[in-house]
């Protein structure tokens, strides 16, 4: 009875013993996953209950292999965490090979996600063939930077992707500068799906009862309008069409000559064009001839339009004389403005600006 | 000392203190106005001269894979640390590095003198702030319409005719207000009016009021009228536009008929001037740092402005 009753202790103290191994390993095992390093699994102990002195040999082994694993800290310099790229320059050969490219990392950064993503690429095999790819496309070194600074997500698309778009494009009859301007200004464009560029194409052709040249030409002269935000485009679209009353064939003459207009805000445009239309009196078809009007901001074009009144320049009816082509007054600086087109000094300008 | 030509963005931004003077276009607010100066500095000195790459401390411990190809190996001995590279960490001068403050705002739709302390310049802004300054303004008010805020971009709410009247009677109402405000002035100098101090403060002239709640205007002058339009020169402390705008609209109903005011400009705010006021076309670095000059030679000039001993009005 009484030694039945021992027996029964020792088999729990035995079980506890094992139990100690086990949650050692764990630890370190956790310890491990934490650390995130490329450290081989450590072999399980083998974990007997036959003697004790075995046992506590394997437990220590255990304890002393943990201990190593919690004070390594040399292979894992790369891995500390930091709130920006830069910290990671000097070891990445990644991220050394883009600010060599000219690549803003403190602006990927910024982007959610996007810094993790940049750290993760590998320069041989994920950047590379992509780089490789836009020199056939012939986007120039130069832009490279540039490009990656504003889309790295790039990296991310599949190569063969990538050539069905530019095989799109070759289909719908871009030449070969068009499409280095188009790839060259608007990284975003070889992310958007040859299904969806189409649709964006078919849109602006329909709307604006476009010929294949003249949307080619609006392509290649702004290629960001194509791959922008389309609630922004329907409601610059019925800005210009509704509010301002340009009929369709203004409408069309007037996006293939300033496709920004499309990307400036609404509200921005009508009080842009209620002044040049209103004050300056120009009609529809005289903005339809320049449309840098409209992309001036409006403080420009008042300080420039009422300086010429002050002076009794504001001329810009081509029948009568001293005729001002409204072209010239958003053209060049101040200096350039107030000698070729006002006639006038600087210091008057500026006399003039003060009064007001 | 000859005068040499700084490339250096260092240099630059150390003598980047004191007190700037900006023409505040109408329309404009004055948080927007201090943005556009502060990142045209910034801009400024990041195009300068940066200053050099920091270098690796020598035990750096080589992480590279130990090839001759391998680029890390390379740049280490070249010893220049990347991360301190302006394309990883970031331009050099950001705006929040530019310590900036208002002496006093103007609203949005007043133009004219508006002076920004600058990093060291900050305490003399404080002290221009608490020395209660004169600014000079010039009020264009147009006859003939009224409109919900007194300001031109709100709704007009009573049309009138202004044919009657004429500058004299503007002139005529003026000096009445001035007279007006003027006992107000004594009231706002924080001296019970029944006593000697009282006395000897009214001999000594105008007064400046003692806090910054309630504005006080020492004179209103027409210094023009045609058509609808006239034009006074307002002199005051703690005015705001909406006073102004109000006081214009009072005016008016004074006069039999109604007005708006259609122009507010700051011209003077104590010794600066807007002759000397940077036009926005100028807002970028080596203007500024010229108007930073040209205002240092001013408080120079007139050192009371910093440290006012006297309640009494001078500048």
């Amino acid at each position: 009875m009484f030694c039945s009753a021992i027996r029964k202790i020792l088999v729990n103290s035995q079980n506890a013993a094992k139990f100690s191994v086990i949650s050692t390993q764990l630890r370190y095992l956790r310890g491990q996953r934490s650390a995130l390093s490329e450290i081989d699994v450590l072999h399980p102990t083998d974990i007997s209950t036959k003697q004790d002195d075995k046992e506590l040999a394997a437990e220590t082994a255990a304890r002393k292999s943990y201990e190593e694993v919690a004070l390594d800290f040399g292979s894992r310099e790369a891995h500390v965490p930091s709130f920006n790229l830069a910290a990671y320059a000097n070891s990445s050969n990644t991220l050394q090979q883009f600010v060599k490219l000219g690549v803003n990392l403190h602006s990927i950064e910024r982007r959610k996600g996007l810094g993790e993503f940049v750290l993760r690429l590998d320069f041989e095999k994920n950047v590379k063939p992509y780089i490789s790819f836009l020199a056939d496309q012939g986007v120039s070194a130069d832009d490279f930077g540039r490009m990656f600074t504003k889309n790295p997500l790039l990296f991310k698309e599949d190569l063969d992707d990538l050539q069905t778009r530019v095989e799109y494009l070759k289909s719908k009859r871009f030449s070969e500068e068009a499409r280095q301007r188009i790839f060259t200004q608007n990284p975003y464009w070889l992310m958007f799906s040859t299904r969806r560029v189409d649709r964006r194409l078919g849109y602006f052709q329909k709307e604006f009862r476009l010929s294949g040249h003249d949307l080619r030409l609006l392509a290649t002269r702004e290629p960001n309008v194509i791959t922008y935000n389309m609630e922004h485009l329907r409601k610059s679209v019925f800005t210009l069409k509704e509010e301002m009353g340009f009929n369709a064939k203004e409408l069309s003459a007037l996006i293939v000559r300033k496709p920004r207009l499309m990307m400036i805000p609404p509200d921005d445009l009508i009080e842009r064009f209620s002044y040049i239309h209103q004050d300056m009196g120009l009609s529809h078809a005289q903005i339809v001839q320049c449309p840098e009007l409209l992309a001036s901001r409006e403080f420009r074009l008042r300080e420039r339009h009422e300086f010429l009144k002050l002076l009794g320049r504001a001329q810009y009816d081509p029948q009568k004389d001293l005729y001002i082509s409204p072209k010239t007054i958003v053209e060049g600086n101040n200096f350039y403005f107030v000698r070729n087109v006002a006639k006038s000094d600087l210091k008057t300008f500026d006399l003039f600006l003060k009064t007001r | 000392m000859a005068l040499t030509k700084v490339y250096d963005a260092v240099t630059v931004f150390k003598h980047l203190n004191g007190i700037l003077n900006v023409y505040k276009p109408a329309g404009m607010k004055a948080k927007h106005v201090r943005n556009a100066i502060l990142s045209n500095i910034c801009k400024g000195l990041n195009e300068m001269k940066q200053r050099e790459l920091r270098k690796l401390p020598k035990d750096t411990p080589l992480l590279g894979t130990g090839t001759a190809a391998d680029s890390v190996l390379h740049n280490i001995a070249n010893n220049e640390d990347l991360s301190d590279n302006i394309l990883s960490v970031g331009p050099r001068y950001l705006p929040r590095d530019i310590r900036c403050a208002t002496v006093s705002s103007l609203g949005d739709h007043t133009s004219g003198v508006l002076l920004f302390g600058i990093n060291k310049g900050i305490g003399q802004s404080g002290c221009l702030r608490k020395n209660q300054l004169v600014r000079v303004y010039h009020i264009t008010g147009c006859m003939g319409t009224a409109t919900e805020n007194h300001l031109p971009d709100s709704h007009v709410t009573v049309r009138s005719n202004y044919r009657h009247v004429s500058a004299d009677r503007i002139s005529g109402l003026a000096a009445s207000m001035q007279a007006s405000h003027q006992r107000k002035m004594f009231e706002l100098c924080g001296v019970d009016l029944q006593t000697q101090e009282a006395y000897e403060l009214a001999c000594k002239g105008l007064i400046r009021p003692s806090d910054d709640s309630q504005p006080v205007i020492y004179g209103i002058k027409l210094i023009r009228l045609e058509g609808p339009y006239f034009t006074l020169e307002l002199h005051g402390i703690n005015e705001t536009q909406e006073y102004l705008a109000a006081l214009v609209h009072d005016m008016a109903l004074e006069l039999r008929t109604v007005a708006h005011c259609s122009q507010l400009r700051c011209v003077r705010h104590a010794h600066f001037d807007v002759r000397d006021s940077l036009l926005r076309h100028g807002w970028h670095l080596p203007g500024i740092m010229k108007n930073l000059r040209q205002q240092r030679d001013i408080l120079r000039e007139h050192p009371e402005l910093l440290r006012q001993e006297r309640v009494e009005l001078h500048a």
